[in-house]
């Protein structure tokens, strides 16, 4: 990219821009540092001042050119940003990395039975039904969970009826079963409720 | 050490919470402190250090009688208090003289030190030079020239490296304003000598950056010294335990996906996967089966005869999935 610009202005002499150096520099962009990995060129003490300033110099320019080269620039009204990559060198910490956060008691006891969050689908109220091609809710009204409940014709099942209660009969054995799935979950949460409270205290 | 103190208010609680260790930590606070006797030249260098690390910075006035290779536990107990794990400490005696002692901590306990020998004939202040100086609290720009600084082996050079990047990286930033490039910070040293007993100096050098416009895309850098000027030669060391810096040196997971070993793309899009088998053991090869060769044989007992039918079958297969 230099060289292509550098062929278009040839009227005025250009002020060289590259730096050459036998071993190529080294960089870490994210701290904006650069290493110079060539020997010192030290010509005597008199001379020493001028001497760093052109090492100076030549680091200076080469980093600036890769900075310029390589990193994203962006305008904004607070001015040019240049986005930094990461830092790459390492560098010791100053304090030791916190210990992990302690499992709460759910967390212990999710892990344990191997609950896992629900999913965003889970989540969701209405369900598909593929039967209609209608969004329905899962519980409530004209829920889901009471398809079949008030179906007009249904098959009979020999072997549930041989098994069926002296003073039952089949309509509303759906309905009876979910209420009783809704009792047995009331019965399971109180038990917890009381079990919590034991181990709490 | 400090005792450990529960909070009583939120005031304080933040103040706790804003010092416990940080998966990402903060931006490192120095200290700048002196021995019961600091030179002139070592006072002035330590201000306009920490005239270049402001805001991160603290500078005690006071005295200290602190001998850091012999005894750092006050050291440590300055760090805990000021939160500030990195320590300039100016000291100078006739044995001595206009010393340096540079200090990390690491849990506020000392990682390494390092003390450097200011050369007193090339020391300049920062106000010496009279021109303009860059803002407060700008990032600077690092250099460091030389063969020494790049050896693999951890040695003075390397540390000096080390530490001079930790006390310049200030904030870290991932975006900065291509104005704020304003100086740069060359730490140079020539390379060591055969035959020579002194090391080679460290040269610290801080120039303003000019840029002209060179009639291309990218500018042309002009350099132009700000000051401080500093020539160091190492003094004593302490390099860090290899233990506690490699607890130093860990780094907090981040929620980023660590990219899978083993598995790569070439350039037709395929991917390729490494296998690891364990080493295959000849001894249970399966040769040809002979009579002769049957274990039992010399075995006196021929009760093993059945066993030896059922030589492992179970040979590890190489199997490669390559391609």
């Amino acid at each position: 990219m230099v060289d292509s610009m550098a062929t278009e202005v040839e009227t005025k002499e250009p002020l060289p821009i590259t730096v050459n150096k036998p071993t190529p520099y080294t960089f870490d962009l994210g701290l904006l540092l650069a290493a110079d990995p060539n020997p010192l060129l030290l010509n005597g003490r008199e001379n020493l001042e001028e001497d760093l300033a052109s090492t100076a110099r030549d680091g200076a320019q080469a980093l600036l050119n890769q900075l310029l080269s390589t990193c994203p620039i962006s305008s904004t009204p607070n001015g040019v940003l240049l986005s930094l990559p990461a830092i790459e060198t390492r560098l010791p910490r100053e304090k030791p990395l916190p210990p992990p956060k302690a499992q709460t008691t759910w967390e212990k006891f999710a892990a344990k039975k191997g609950i896992k969050a629900k999913t965003a689908d889970q989540r969701k109220k209405l369900v598909y039904d593929e039967a209609t091609g209608e969004w329905v809710p899962k519980w409530g009204y004209k829920g889901k969970n009471k398809a079949g409940e008030d179906d007009w014709i249904v098959e009979v099942d020999e072997k549930k009826e041989r098994e069926r209660k002296e003073g039952t009969e089949r309509q509303g054995d759906g309905r009876r079963e979910r209420k009783e799935k809704v009792r047995r979950n009331e019965r399971l949460q109180r038990a917890n409720e009381r079990k919590g409270r034991k181990n709490g205290q | 050490m400090l005792r450990q103190i529960k909070p009583r208010n939120a005031r304080s609680k933040r103040a706790l919470d804003k010092k416990a260790p940080k998966p990402i930590e903060n931006p490192k606070t120095t200290l700048f402190l002196r021995y019961t006797t600091c030179s002139q030249v070592v006072q002035d260098a330590l201000t306009d250090l920490h005239q270049l690390r402001i805001p991160l910075a603290k500078k005690f006035t006071k005295k200290n009688a602190v001998h850091p290779f012999e005894d750092p536990a006050s050291l440590e107990f300055f760090s805990e208090k000021n939160d500030a794990s990195l320590l300039v400490f100016g000291s100078s005696n006739k044995k001595r003289p206009h010393a340096m002692t540079l200090v990390r901590t690491f849990g506020y306990k000392i990682l390494d030190m390092l003390e450097l020998n200011l050369d007193p004939d090339s020391f300049r202040r920062l106000n010496q030079f009279k021109n303009k100086k860059c803002a407060v609290g700008l990032k600077p720009m690092l250099l460091f020239a030389g063969t020494p600084f790049e050896g693999p082996v951890t040695n003075e050079y390397t540390m000096i490296k080390s530490f001079f990047t930790d006390f310049f990286k200030g904030e870290p930033a991932d975006k900065v304003d291509v104005e704020g490039l304003q100086y740069i910070v060359s730490i140079s040293a020539r390379e060591e000598v055969e035959g020579e007993e002194a090391k080679p100096s460290v040269h610290l050098r801080v120039y303003l950056i000019k840029t002209k416009r060179s009639g291309q895309k990218l500018p042309r850098v002009e350099v132009e010294e700000m000051g401080p000027r500093m020539d160091f030669r190492v003094g004593r060391v302490k390099e860090a335990d290899e233990s506690i810096l490699k607890e130093a040196m860990k780094k907090a997971r981040t929620s980023q996906e660590r990219p899978k070993k083993n598995i790569s793309t070439d350039i037709m899009g395929d991917k390729i996967g490494r296998i690891h088998l364990g080493k295959q053991d000849l001894k249970e090869l399966q040769t040809r089966k002979m009579k002769g060769l049957k274990r039992s044989r010399d075995v006196a007992g021929s009760e093993d005869d059945e066993m030896e039918d059922a030589i492992s079958d179970d040979e590890p297969a190489k199997k490669s999935r390559q391609g």
